[in-house]
């Protein structure tokens, strides 16, 4: 297709000249590599996770490399950083798609910047994998491509109501991060625990501001027992900051990727007794402990990385319906994507090596991940996870209820 | 609920005001509004995170650490970046304090990462006094502010150099053929001003979070104080940060939160239309 | 490759189209405009809405986004009339956040943080696939030179030479009988009605658009662009929103070769390599790459400055 048009077109220009002198060498490698890219935030909102999920990628990709690559080629991986800002991410994949001829762009994370490169990676035929959670992604995808790595937000708006009624709870306040993630878990949350159990209508703030001050006081208004904050790490340390210095003695709730621990750091004891909940990477999981070992992290017991655990994922599963494919086709690698994932009765590998070597010899595998057993339904979004509530008490998170789908 | 909003704006008041102050200052004797104002505070606080974290010194050293720090990348911004280009118009000018704020921002993203930091520091409980809740930390942050304020004033009416400032920023020619060394006092006053960031970056590291968009977040209120109380105006800027501060608080009261930011641009243009030289500022006298 | 260019000029058109009209707005009339973004949204948001909601013709509503963006134009100008030059650039900076706001939190309208997605296209099903980026690129080209035409007519005709007045001292040109409010708004108006064709073409271009494409930091593009190629020449503001766009996608491409340093720290390095280049071009090259001509008027040695400096400071 692009043949064509450059014998077509001539184009001129500087930004031309400077654009194909720095590209020439990759045109030459693309025959024997495969190219595949990696759209990460790595500065904007998403900043405190695109780089774990990058460096996912990365591992994975070099450590099959050292083995042989994937159809006897290398893997060429090509990382950029959507700065967590759709309007760069959309020239980001022009540029992974067009020049670098990737097959597939992993690892974009809020769903403005999953959606916005949407029509893009469609037309061209590209596999998606990410970790968004927005309901308008299976809705978007018309070719099947889009593969999510995230259990959609208003499951885990459902699960956190469910966990915290057995906590005992009966009165409550909600307020969330107003994006479309966060934003959507009201709905769940209020679904489950029943709007007549909540004090204050529930509502929205926007992340960057220069203070939360108003918006906790309005949260903690009329003392409800418990409050339930779905937020991300960077504003949540903020208005939980306030919610201590404003005197509230109730139960905090939230998501256990506001809970990081760096948020633990800043926050101190203070943070002791929060709950939060998360889809679990099955803490116990092999492939879990794995990748543990692989980034250098200690065993805490909770869960770390949540979105780094999904970079591996994405990227081995890609590269093992590669190998299942044996193509680099990219339809029929989206349907080996279930293949290698999804299904009962086959081997069970948890990570690429031991993947590929029972492709090779023929067996048919299910690969279980570090962020959760990998299960995709028809639309490509993962299946429901396992959920749990944990509490951070010294400072670590103590498991107290476990929620089975 | 209603006198804690009165007690949340004031704290709001005595974050902002202190950099309010220094960036009225700064475009008192620059004539440009200087958006690096949010690289700065950035980088203060992460002076002052790197001495008491890094170095495990207390936070009164980490804070003057702090403010000694950014006064100088304040002094190398304006001797490496404005200085040379003076002249150029204040767009000109603006536009070049944005691209160094993005530099002071990606700097310290590639020293120490995107994940929020803190002090070594435990949260505070606050006191009550029925319905209102305030901590020891938010009324020290406030006696701070006054106490700036009161300082700066007392500089400008009552020493020399606080004298020569106010009268580089009125005419800069008048005040050099009145033998006033402009350069010494612009320099005194980037220096002063650095300090003023340094020690925002700080306060904004305790209340908020270190991280480095935290300068960024702080950036539009401060401008909203500045000008609000009529830019080039220090006292102004102090009314400015109190107004912008209480404004932002009432927000909820009438409107959904998500809108706060965008109820300040509205009260400044309001408030501009009817009085277009600020609330403090002398009006504009065209040549 | 070519794709991949075609595609890069197409977003450089864009950029050309927001510089064009800021040009008309600061370099050729005074007046600070950051609230860009606002205007591109509004273009955007207004053709996306029409076609994705109630089903319009994209040919009616591009049209209608340009009108709105004309429309937003003329009234934010007549806040002009009492604001000096820097109070009325935080004014715009305030309407920009605004707009940007109202996509964020009127979600039922806008689908809010979700994005908007477009499925209507210019001339769609008239083109096969490999061909449609290039007439894409051909209407958005088409757009930068009708707005290059009218700028430049602009800046020839005596309404420049007013517009000039008014950018250096509006007082004078007051004095002078000039009806300065009355061209600030044409100006404002005619510039938005522009930056809504960009946003309009952006929408449907890109066939998804969310409140977080429209950040400050466009405004801060267009206006590195304006700056850089020289504020006051339209030739020069061409080639300057060029090289802020290579500035910002050649940097992509050490990445492709560097392999030390982990994609954060690459990253950091990107946007700090484009800070230092944007202040390096403005220290070295005064007045921009390509500074305003100067006018030299039948029968007299006046001219125009050459200089960027503007009237209050």
């Amino acid at each position: 297709m692009q043949n064509a048009i450059s014998r077509r077109t001539a184009l001129k220009g500087g930004a031309a000249a400077v654009a194909m002198t720095l590209a020439a060498p990759t045109i030459l490698r693309a025959d024997e590599a495969i190219s595949i890219g990696s759209l990460t935030p790595n500065t904007g909102g998403g900043g405190p996770f695109g780089p774990n999920i990058t460096a996912s990628h990365k591992r994975v990709a070099d450590l099959v490399n050292s083995q042989g690559g994937v159809l006897g080629r290398e893997i060429r991986l090509f990382q950029e950083n959507s700065e967590t800002n759709p309007e760069t991410a959309v020239r980001a994949a022009d540029k992974l798609i067009n020049v670098n001829k990737v097959l597939g762009i992993l690892g974009t994370w809020s769903s403005s910047v999953t959606l916005g490169i949407m029509p893009r990676c469609q037309e061209a035929g590209v596999i998606q994998m990410c970790t968004s959670s927005s309901a308008d992604i299976p809705a978007r995808d018309q070719k099947g491509l889009v593969f999510n790595f995230q259990a959609l937000s208003p499951v885990w708006g459902r699960a956190i109501g469910d966990l915290s009624l057995r906590r005992g709870f009966e009165t409550f306040n909600v307020m969330a991060l107003n994006n479309d993630f966060t934003g959507s878990m009201i709905d769940g949350f209020v679904g489950v625990v029943g709007r007549d159990k909540i004090l204050v209508e529930p509502f929205y703030y926007n992340g960057g501001q220069a203070s939360y001050r108003s918006e906790v006081t309005q949260l903690i208004g009329e003392d409800p027992e418990a409050v339930f904050i779905p937020a991300y790490v960077t504003d949540f340390t903020s208005v939980y900051k306030e919610i201590f210095r404003q005197g509230y003695e109730g139960q905090v709730i939230s998501v256990s990727i506001a809970t990081t621990p760096a948020f633990k750091d800043v926050i101190g004891d203070a943070a002791n007794g929060i709950i939060h909940g998360v889809p679990v990477p099955p803490i116990t999981s092999p492939a879990y402990k794995e990748y543990l070992t692989e980034a250098g992290l200690e065993d805490t017991g909770s869960v770390q990385h949540p979105f780094g655990t999904a970079g591996r994922d994405q990227m081995s599963v890609l590269l093992l319906a590669m190998e299942k494919a044996g193509t680099t086709d990219t339809a029929e690698i989206a349907k080996a994507i279930w293949d290698v994932t999804t299904g009962e009765g086959k081997k069970t590998v948890y990570n690429v090596t031991d993947g590929l070597a029972a492709i090779r010899a023929g067996e048919e595998i299910n690969y279980s991940g570090a962020s959760s057993s990998i299960e995709f339904d028809e639309e490509g979004m993962v299946l429901g996870r396992d959920f749990q509530l944990a509490e951070i008490r010294d400072g670590k998170d103590v498991v107290i209820e476990r929620l089975e789908f | 609920m209603s006198w804690q909003i009165l007690v949340n704006g004031l704290v709001n008041a005595a974050l902002i005001a202190p950099p309010a102050i220094a960036l009225s200052l700064i475009f008192g004797v620059m004539r440009f509004p200087n958006f690096a104002i949010g690289g700065y505070i950035t980088v203060g606080a992460f002076f002052a995170y790197a001495v008491n974290v890094d170095l495990g010194a207390p936070i009164w050293l980490a804070a003057i650490a702090a403010m000694i720090g950014t006064a100088v990348v304040v002094w190398l911004s304006d001797a490496l970046v404005f200085r040379p280009m003076q002249g150029r118009g204040p767009v000109t000018l603006l536009v070049l304090s944005i691209a160094l704020t993005l530099i002071l921002e990606h700097i310290v993203r590639l020293f120490y990462g995107a994940d929020v930091r803190g002090f070594d520091l435990p949260l505070q409980r606050p006191y009550r006094f029925g319905d209102i809740r305030i901590t020891q930390e938010q009324i020290e942050i406030i006696v701070l502010a006054i106490a700036i304020a009161a300082i700066t004033h007392l500089i400008l009416q009552y020493t020399r150099t606080g004298k020569a400032v106010r009268a580089t920023a009125d005419n800069p020619m008048l005040a050099q053929v009145r033998g006033i060394d402009t350069g010494w006092i612009i320099l005194l006053t980037w220096l002063y001003c650095g300090m003023l960031f340094g020690l925002t970056g700080v306060l904004a590291g305790l209340d908020l979070v270190i991280e480095p968009l935290v300068g960024w977040y702080l950036t539009i209120p401060i401008f909203a104080a500045a000008i609000l109380g009529g830019i080039g105006s220090p006292y102004g800027a102090m009314l400015g940060a109190l107004l912008v501060g209480l404004a932002e608080e009432l927000t909820v009261l009438i409107l959904p939160s998500t809108y706060k930011i965008g109820v300040g641009f509205v009260i400044i243009a309001i408030l501009l239309l009817v009085r277009p030289q600020g609330l403090l500022g002398r009006p504009e006298i065209k040549k | 490759m070519t794709a991949y260019l075609v595609s890069m000029l197409t977003f450089t058109g864009f950029f050309m189209i927001l510089a064009l009209a800021l040009n008309l707005q600061w370099g050729m009339t005074g007046m600070v405009n950051f609230g860009i973004a606002g205007f591109y949204a509004l273009g955007a948001y207004t053709s996306g809405l029409l076609t994705a909601k109630l089903g319009w013709p994209v040919g009616l509503a591009m049209p209608t986004a340009v009108a709105a963006g004309f429309v937003a134009g003329g009234l934010i100008a007549l806040l002009s009339l009492r604001l000096r030059e820097d109070f009325f650039a935080i004014v715009t900076l305030g309407f920009g956040e605004i707009m940007r706001l109202i996509a964020l939190n009127e979600d039922e309208i806008t689908e809010g943080p979700r994005g908007l997605k477009i499925d209507a296209r210019p001339f769609a099903g008239m083109f096969d696939r490999e061909l449609y980026p290039i007439v894409y690129l051909i209407l958005v080209a088409s757009v930068v030179a009708l707005a290059f035409i009218v700028v430049e007519c602009i800046r020839r005709a005596p309404l420049g030479r007013t517009l000039r007045a008014i950018r250096e001292d509006d007082v004078v040109a007051e004095v002078l009988g000039k009806n300065v409010l009355l061209h600030r708004v044409t100006v404002f108006a005619i510039g938005g009605a522009f930056m809504g064709a960009a946003g309009a073409l952006y929408a449907h271009y890109v066939q998804n658009i969310s409140p977080e494409v429209f950040m400050p930091m466009v405004a801060i593009f267009i206006w590195m662009s304006v700056i850089v190629g020289g504020a006051g020449n339209n030739w020069g503001l061409l080639i300057g929103a060029g090289i802020v766009m290579t500035i910002l996608e050649g940097t992509r491409f050490i990445g492709d070769f560097v392999d030390i340093l982990d994609a954060e720290k690459l990253s950091a390095l990107r946007i700090i390599l484009i800070g230092t280049l944007l202040i390096i071009i403005l220290r070295v090259k005064q007045g921009g790459l390509l500074p305003e001509q100067r006018f030299t008027y039948k029968g007299s040695q006046e001219s125009g400055r050459t200089e960027t400096q503007t009237s209050n400071a």
